[in-house]
């Protein structure tokens, strides 16, 4: 019973209720660091990091919170993994850390993860609020490797991750479409998407 | 008294908060610190060597530079720090003589995106590629340099940085008569 409801959790955040594609959050770093997979992999692994630290800490201190205060209480305890996440990919992989910019302290403002510590992690047990997390960044994660599989081939002409070369495209190659690693192809890329899957229906239950 | 307590709850509770927060914050960066700044040495270097193609040695003197060519100076840099909009600017600034400025790279900012952190593209930085010192200075105030369209600090900031520092380096450098060797 235990381990059903586990799975139903975990599951629910990568189809059903994917935080893009179904509840349309988390738009901003979608669409800004998603032009390559080495940024939608290294952002989805901070989300991942920071959404299960704080969906763990605030499902431990959801009797002892004082509700008037509790979304200042939530808005520092992300913005501390958020910190902590900055500082290790500043010392360690500082060529991500460049790349991402902004969008990586941005994460502490990012509707997912706040959604998740309102609506799931201050009124479920920790175990379920780690599988909601784990859920919640996979679909996350699949979202970002998606649009920005599309946008490197369309927008590059070839694939590659951390610097190895998967395949280049014969006669994209030679003439991307830059268009598609630029802002607009973005935009472009998660609607015809989002279109894509409301029409199959492909991400109901 | 006990429903004074109970009032003062929300407060005491998210002052426990905060000072975990902060202790975990410290305890990181003291951790991830040295790497960091190696992280940083190494981002300077990789400048360095893109500012002067042909330079194979170096010393470092106090904070300035000194590059050599086969044994011969071939230039200066320094890292300069101006007063941006969002924190502090690292620039690093390369010298070909006491009056001409080789280049800059901008090293570390926290300029708004797409505004003051134009700074780092070139179209700005290659405005000092080969500028007489005195000239990094906003046009408007009789120098060379031109603003980015909204963010007049943040283009300021870096000239002026650039300008007082290497007027302070060339002293250090040679002395009161720096004039001599320029």
């Amino acid at each position: 019973m235990r381990t059903a409801r586990f799975w139903k959790e975990l599951t629910k955040g990568i189809i059903v209720s994917n935080p893009v594609f179904v509840l349309a959050l988390g738009l901003c770093p979608s669409l800004a660091v998603s032009g390559n997979l080495d940024n939608a992999l290294g952002m989805s692994a901070g989300v991942l990091f920071v959404l299960l630290c704080s969906n763990i800490i605030i499902s431990a201190i959801r009797k002892l919170v004082p509700n008037m205060v509790r979304i200042p209480v939530y808005i520092v305890i992300i913005a501390t993994f958020v910190t902590i996440i900055g500082l290790v990919f500043q010392a360690y992989v500082p060529s991500l850390y460049e790349s991402l910019g902004i969008y990586l302290s941005l994460i502490v403002v990012n509707c997912i993860i706040l959604g998740r510590a309102e609506a799931f992690a201050s009124r479920n047990g920790i175990v379920y609020s780690i599988a909601d997390a784990l859920g919640a960044s996979i679909g996350f994660m699949l979202a970002l490797v998606i649009i920005a599989f599309f946008r490197q081939i369309l927008g590059t002409g070839g694939l590659s991750i951390f610097g190895f070369d998967l395949f280049t495209l014969p006669v994209l190659g030679d003439h991307p479409m830059l268009f598609f690693i630029l802002p607009p192809g973005a935009f472009l890329v998660i609607g015809l998407l989002l279109a894509l899957f409301k029409h199959t229906g492909v991400l109901k239950e | 008294m006990k429903d004074r307590l109970k009032e003062f709850y929300p407060v005491f509770f998210i002052t426990i908060i905060v000072f975990i927060s902060i202790s975990l914050l410290a305890l990181t960066d003291s951790v991830t610190a040295e790497k960091r700044e190696w992280q940083t040495e190494q981002k300077v270097m990789d400048m360095l060597k893109d500012m002067f193609p042909s330079m194979s040695d170096y010393t470092l003197e106090d904070d300035v530079y000194v590059l050599y060519e086969s044994g011969a100076v071939t230039g200066y840099a320094y890292i300069a720090e101006g007063k941006g909009y969002g924190g502090t600017i690292d620039i690093l600034v390369g010298l070909e003589d006491a009056t001409t400025i080789k280049g800059i790279s901008i090293i570390n900012h926290a300029e708004s995106p797409g505004l003051g952190a134009r700074i780092n593209e070139d179209a700005y930085k290659g405005q000092y590629s080969n500028l007489t010192i005195t000239d990094s200075e906003m046009r408007f105030n009789g120098g060379k340099i031109d603003a980015i369209t909204g963010a007049t600090i943040s283009s300021q900031a870096v000239a002026d940085a650039v300008r007082t520092t290497a007027l302070e380096k060339i002293e250090e450098l040679f002395g009161k008569g720096g004039d001599e060797n320029g």
